[in-house]
C-alpha cells in the first residue's frame, strides 16, 4: 500500500504562521466596539460569602457586574457538575470566582473588582487528604470528602504475602504541578451575524465547552459556537471550564465583544493542577524476585473540584502495579476533596505519578534479595499475552522488554562481562 | 501623555502614549504587531522578545518612552521582498515549531545571536535561546533548527 502521508515529513500546516507571528492566539483577537471582562476570585480557602457590587458599578465605564444571580444554571464540570460559575454562598479554594465585571477598558475592570465587597465569614478548611476522609473533617461539597473509591482486587493477597520472600512496605508521595502552557487564558466572545454566541478561545474540549455554555446560559447547543484558536500549549490544563462561561453570559447579555485576557498570576489560580497522590505499597516476592502480591493505597487530592479526579485515579489505580505481571493484587484508589486548588488532567493522568512508586519497589525488593535492578524487572515484566490486575489480556504489542534490553545495551550496564539473558 | 519618536521594522513612527505603556502594548495594541507575545508579564519567559538597537530586551520589562529614538525589530520584520527569514523557514523544516506561542521570541533570540556569532557551537546556541522558554519542551528541535539556519544563512538560501 503506497500511504501519502504516514512515514514521510510533512510540514505542519500552521508553521509558516506561527514563524511569522501570523498565528492568532485569543488574546491576538481585537473587534469594533469590543468591551473587557475581569474576574474576581476569592481570597479566602473556605468561608461564606456575601457580595455588594453597588460602589463598583457606580464607576464611570463599568458596564455590568455578572454574579451567580445572573446565571440560568450557575453550575458546570466535567465529570460531576460541582463548580458553580460564580459562587453563591460559599468559595471552597483560593481563586474561586465570585463576579464578573465587565468594562469599557482592562483598568475600568480593574478599578472596579477593588470596589466590589466581599464580606468573608471564614469555615475551617481542610488541606491534607488523608485528613478530609475522616467523616468528622470539614466537608468542602456535601457529606463526605470522598468523591471516587476505584478497587481492584485478585487472588489471594494474604496467601500472596505468605509464601514472599520479601516484602517492601513504603508510602511515596507526589506533589502538585502546574501546566504553566505559554499561552495565558483569553477569549472573545460575541453574537455573530446568525445570533450564535460565539466564544473563540483556546481549548482542549470545545464539543465539552458547547455543552457547557449551553447549559449554564440554558440555551440550545445549536445557539452556541466555540471557535478554537491556536493553542499556547495545554498539557491537560485547558481541559476545564475557565473562562468561556464568563465570556458567553457577557457576550450573550451585553449583545457586544467581550475580551478577556488572564495574566500569568491568575492563570495559575484558575485553572487545574496534577494531582498531588499518597501511595502506601506493599510488595512481595519470592526468592528469585518473582512478585507474589501488591497491595496498595492511593489517595489523590483534588483540591475543591472533582474535574477529572474519577478518571485519573482511576488510572493511577490500574498503574500502581507496574508494567509487572502479579498474581495476588488489592488496590484500592481514592479522590478526596480538600480546600487545596483543585486538580484535574496533567500529562499522564494519573499514570505519571505511580511509577514513582512501584519502580522504588522494585528497587527495594532488589536490593533485598541481592539482585540487580534490571534481573527483577525481566523476570515480571509484561510480554504479549501476559495479564493485568484488572484482568485486561495485553494481545497486541508490548515493547517493553525490548526497550529495557536496548537500555541496558546503550547505558553498558553490565559492562565487558556482559549479562547472561537466560536468567531472565 | 507623551510623544515619543522610534523606528519599528524599518519605518519610522511618532506617537502619542501613556508614560505607563510597556513596549510590548506599543507594539501589540498601538501598531497591531500581534507577533510579540505575552507569556508572564514579568521578563521571565520571553516570548515578548524583539531586537532594540541590536540587543534581545524582553519588551514586557521596557517602557514605551524607554524605546524612544531606538530602532526596534519584531518578527513581522524578518521578512524581505516576500520571502521569510532562514531562521523561520530552519523552523518550518526541522520542526521547531510545536504550539508556537515561544516562537517569535525565539526567533529573534536566534537572530540576534546569529547576527553577533554566523557560526555558533551547539551549546553557544543553547545558551542564546537560555532566555525563552518552550513549554512543551522542544528545545532540540528548536536547536536543530537553528544549526540549520546557520547553512542556509550560508548558502544564501
Amino acid at each position: 500500500m503506497k500511504f501519502d502521508i504516514v512515514g514521510k515529513n510533512i510540514i505542519r500546516t500552521d508553521a509558516y504562521s506561527k514563524v511569522t507571528g501570523k498565528a492568532l492566539y485569543p488574546q491576538d483577537i481585537y473587534m469594533d466596539n469590543m468591551v473587557y471582562g475581569k474576574t474576581l476570585r476569592s481570597k479566602l480557602p473556605h468561608a461564606y460569602i456575601d457580595i455588594d457590587t453597588s460602589e463598583a458599578e457606580k464607576i464611570e465605564g463599568v458596564i455590568k457586574i455578572f454574579t451567580y444571580k445572573d446565571v440560568p444554571n450557575n453550575s458546570h464540570g466535567v465529570v460531576f457538575k460541582d463548580h458553580e460559575v460564580f459562587c453563591e454562598k460559599k468559595v471552597r479554594r483560593i481563586g474561586d470566582p465570585i463576579a464578573f465585571v465587565v468594562g469599557e477598558t482592562e483598568e475600568v475592570c480593574k478599578l472596579a473588582l477593588d470596589k466590589i465587597k466581599v464580606d468573608y465569614k471564614e469555615l475551617e478548611g481542610v488541606f491534607d487528604p488523608e485528613i478530609a476522609m475522616d467523616e468528622n473533617s470539614p466537608k468542602v461539597h456535601g457529606d463526605s470528602n470522598i468523591v471516587y473509591h476505584f478497587k481492584i482486587r485478585k487472588g489471594d493477597i494474604e496467601e500472596g504475602f505468605k509464601n514472599s520472600y520479601v516484602i517492601a512496605e513504603n508510602t511515596y508521595k507526589t506533589h502538585m504541578v502546574e501546566h504553566a502552557f505559554l499561552q495565558p487564558e483569553a477569549g472573545v466572545s460575541l453574537i455573530d451575524e446568525e445570533g450564535r454566541v460565539t466564544v473563540m478561545v483556546a481549548t482542549q474540549y470545545p464539543h465539552y465547552d458547547r455543552e457547557e455554555v449551553a447549559s449554564a446560559l440554558n440555551i440550545k447547543e445549536e445557539e452556541v459556537r466555540i471557535v478554537n484558536t491556536n493553542i499556547g500549549g495545554a498539557f491537560g490544563g485547558r481541559e476545564d471550564i475557565s473562562l468561556q462561561i464568563h465570556l458567553a453570559l457577557a457576550a450573550y447579555t451585553l449583545k457586544r465583544p467581550v475580551k478577556v485576557v488572564y495574566s500569568r498570576e491568575e492563570s495559575f489560580i484558575a485553572h487545574a493542577k496534577r494531582h498531588p497522590m499518597i501511595m502506601k505499597c506493599k510488595t512481595g516476592a519470592d526468592k528469585d524476585g518473582k512478585l507474589l502480591a501488591m497491595e496498595a493505597e492511593i489517595i489523590g487530592d483534588t483540591g475543591a473540584y472533582a474535574s477529572w479526579a474519577p478518571n485519573v485515579l482511576r488510572k493511577a489505580g490500574v498503574h500502581i502495579t507496574g508494567p509487572y505481571y502479579i498474581p495476588n493484587v488489592v488496590v484500592d484508589s481514592y479522590a478526596v476533596y480538600t480546600n487545596n486548588p483543585f486538580a484535574g488532567a496533567m500529562r499522564g493522568f494519573g499514570a505519571t505519578q505511580v511509577p514513582i512508586a512501584h519502580e522504588q519497589q522494585m528497587d527495594i525488593l532488589a536490593e533485598k534479595l541481592g539482585m540487580d535492578p534490571i534481573s527483577i524487572r525481566m523476570i515480571n515484566i509484561f510480554k504479549q499475552g501476559s495479564v493485568t490486575a484488572t484482568g485486561q489480556v495485553l494481545t497486541e504489542s508490548v515493547p517493553v522488554e525490548a526497550c529495557i534490553k536496548e537500555v541496558v545495551k546503550r547505558m553498558d550496564l553490565f559492562g565487558e562481562e556482559g549479562h547472561n539473558e537466560e536468567t531472565w | 501623555m507623551k510623544e515619543i519618536q522610534l523606528n519599528v521594522n524599518g519605518k519610522d513612527y511618532s506617537l502619542n502614549i501613556d508614560e505607563n505603556m510597556r513596549l510590548i502594548d506599543l507594539l501589540r495594541d498601538k501598531l497591531g504587531l500581534l507577533g510579540t507575545k505575552e507569556g508572564c508579564g514579568e521578563g521571565e519567559c520571553g516570548a515578548c522578545t524583539v531586537i532594540m538597537d541590536g540587543e534581545t530586551v524582553t519588551s514586557c520589562l521596557v517602557m514605551a518612552f524607554q524605546a524612544h529614538g531606538s530602532e526596534i525589530l519584531t518578527i513581522e520584520g524578518l521578512e524581505s521582498n516576500g520571502k521569510i527569514h532562514p531562521i523561520q523557514q530552519a523552523f518550518i523544516d526541522v520542526g521547531a515549531v510545536q504550539c508556537g506561542f515561544c516562537t517569535p521570541g525565539m526567533i529573534m533570540s536566534a537572530k540576534a545571536l546569529l547576527d553577533k556569532n554566523p557560526n555558533p557551537t551547539r551549546e553557544e546556541i543553547r545558551e542564546g535561546i537560555s532566555g525563552n522558554l518552550c513549554r512543551c519542551t522542544g528545545y532540540n528541535k528548536i536547536v536543530d533548527g537553528v544549526e540549520l539556519a546557520i547553512n542556509y544563512i550560508e548558502e544564501g538560501k
